[in-house]
């Protein structure tokens, strides 16, 4: 049986202000990720914002992994970044400026 | 791993007519189970609102905060669909088939349900519901689509309810887009359940909010008259003959189709956590 592989779509047209996450997904059984972002609109003042991966044991609570990726500042412009260690739950979390607003869509792509 | 001996002593946890259709053990995989978007054309602002809101389902140990991996029925994983932290929040997972024979079908499946743990308390009244539904469509011109549609309603504005529902009044539909070729219709908008008779259910909840046990359900349906025939949960059996399902007109793409659907709405402003161990669909063919 091949390794699982899959792309769980976590954040789908959602708009993106203030103190934001994506929801969180549980993937423990994953060895390596890579996050993307995608702008589907044109982002509101995104210039030098930057999101963070966040790590939890247990859904809850939320730890910074030190992993972080420069927010899109076009439409259609696709971020990302590849988190090789981590459990048992993902998330992407940012801080936006008052006035800064990206609709995003969030994807991650998992492999055992 | 995967061996035969195996996947019989896993099967033997069922009652599966005998064609079995598709046997989904999720610590294999997600076994083609993933999240329902919405309808859409042009672009994914013309999703209707009570779509947008839906996740991709994951896979999960059942871990907690206080013990650790509670892990499934008999392996690791299991699939848990999970709503969003607002009152009312559903999401639904989805596996799209087709059938070949419309005969009598049976869904049977291991579940469990559980408030996301955010709190030392006992939380019983935190998920509203759980269910699920089929989606199915009469192969030819004339015929119909119907959508049986069954939860647990778990509780209801704080109060521990209990019981099994089922909903036969049609949503509204509406067209999506401009070019009359794709639509929407909320079928699992909160409104217009009904109660099934005699449908009260006591389910085993245990003691806290991270300690699990697993259902046993069993669903049988009539593919050629389009009938629900009879659920069993647990201990409980019901007799669904007399039960209608939501029923229009055939869709003019959908030609034999035989969706599966599982579903989960919060009560409160926590996360409901769906858990479904394995699911096994068979047939009378």
């Amino acid at each position: 049986m091949l390794p699982l592989s899959i792309t769980a779509v976590v954040a789908r047209n959602e708009l993106w202000q203030n103190q934001v996450s994506s929801e969180p997904y549980e993937c423990g059984w994953a060895k390596e990720a890579i996050v993307y972002l995608r702008a589907l609109k044109h982002p509101v003042r995104t210039e030098n914002v930057r999101a963070r991966i966040e790590y939890s044991p247990d859904g809850i609570r939320w730890v910074d992994s030190g992993l972080d990726f420069a927010l899109p500042t076009q439409a259609d412009q696709i971020s990302w970044i590849p988190v090789n260690h981590f459990g048992n739950w993902l998330r992407v979390a940012v801080d936006l400026p008052d006035g800064a607003a990206i609709t995003v869509l969030v994807s991650i792509n998992l492999k055992a | 791993m995967h061996s035969q001996t195996n996947q019989i002593a896993k099967l033997s946890r069922f009652d599966p007519m005998p064609r079995i259709i598709t046997f989904d053990d999720f610590d294999y995989g997600f076994c083609g189970w993933g999240q329902l978007v919405g309808n859409y054309e042009q672009s994914l602002d013309a999703m209707n609102p009570s779509y947008q809101q839906h996740t991709h389902p994951q896979l999960s140990n059942l871990s907690h905060w206080d013990s650790g991996s509670h892990s499934s029925w008999d392996g690791t994983y299991a699939l848990k669909i999970q709503t969003r932290p607002v009152a009312g929040a559903r999401n639904v997972s989805v596996k799209r088939l087709t059938f070949r024979k419309a005969g009598p079908i049976r869904l049977e499946l291991y579940f469990t349900f559980k408030p996301e743990a955010t709190e030392p308390r006992l939380l019983e009244t935190d998920v509203r519901s759980v269910g699920f539904l089929f989606d199915l469509q009469d192969p030819d011109e004339g015929g119909n689509r119907v959508m049986p549609h069954i939860r647990f309603l778990n509780a209801e504005n704080g109060e521990h309810v209990q019981k099994w529902q089922f909903k036969r009044k049609s949503p509204p539909v509406t067209p999506v887009g401009e070019e009359g070729k794709t639509i929407t219709h909320d079928h699992l908008a909160p409104n217009d359940w009904e109660d099934l008779p005699n449908g009260h259910q006591k389910l085993c909840y245990n003691e806290i909010p991270t300690k699990v046990n697993w259902h046993y359900l069993r669903f049988d349906f009539d593919l050629e008259n389009m009938r629900m025939l009879e659920m069993q949960c647990n201990n409980r059996l019901f007799d669904l003959s007399q039960i209608d399902s939501m029923v229009m007109p055939a869709m003019k793409n959908l030609w034999c189709m035989l969706n599966m659907g599982f579903f989960t709405e919060t009560d409160t402003n926590k996360r409901a956590l769906y858990y479904i161990d394995s699911v096994c669909l068979s047939g009378d063919f």
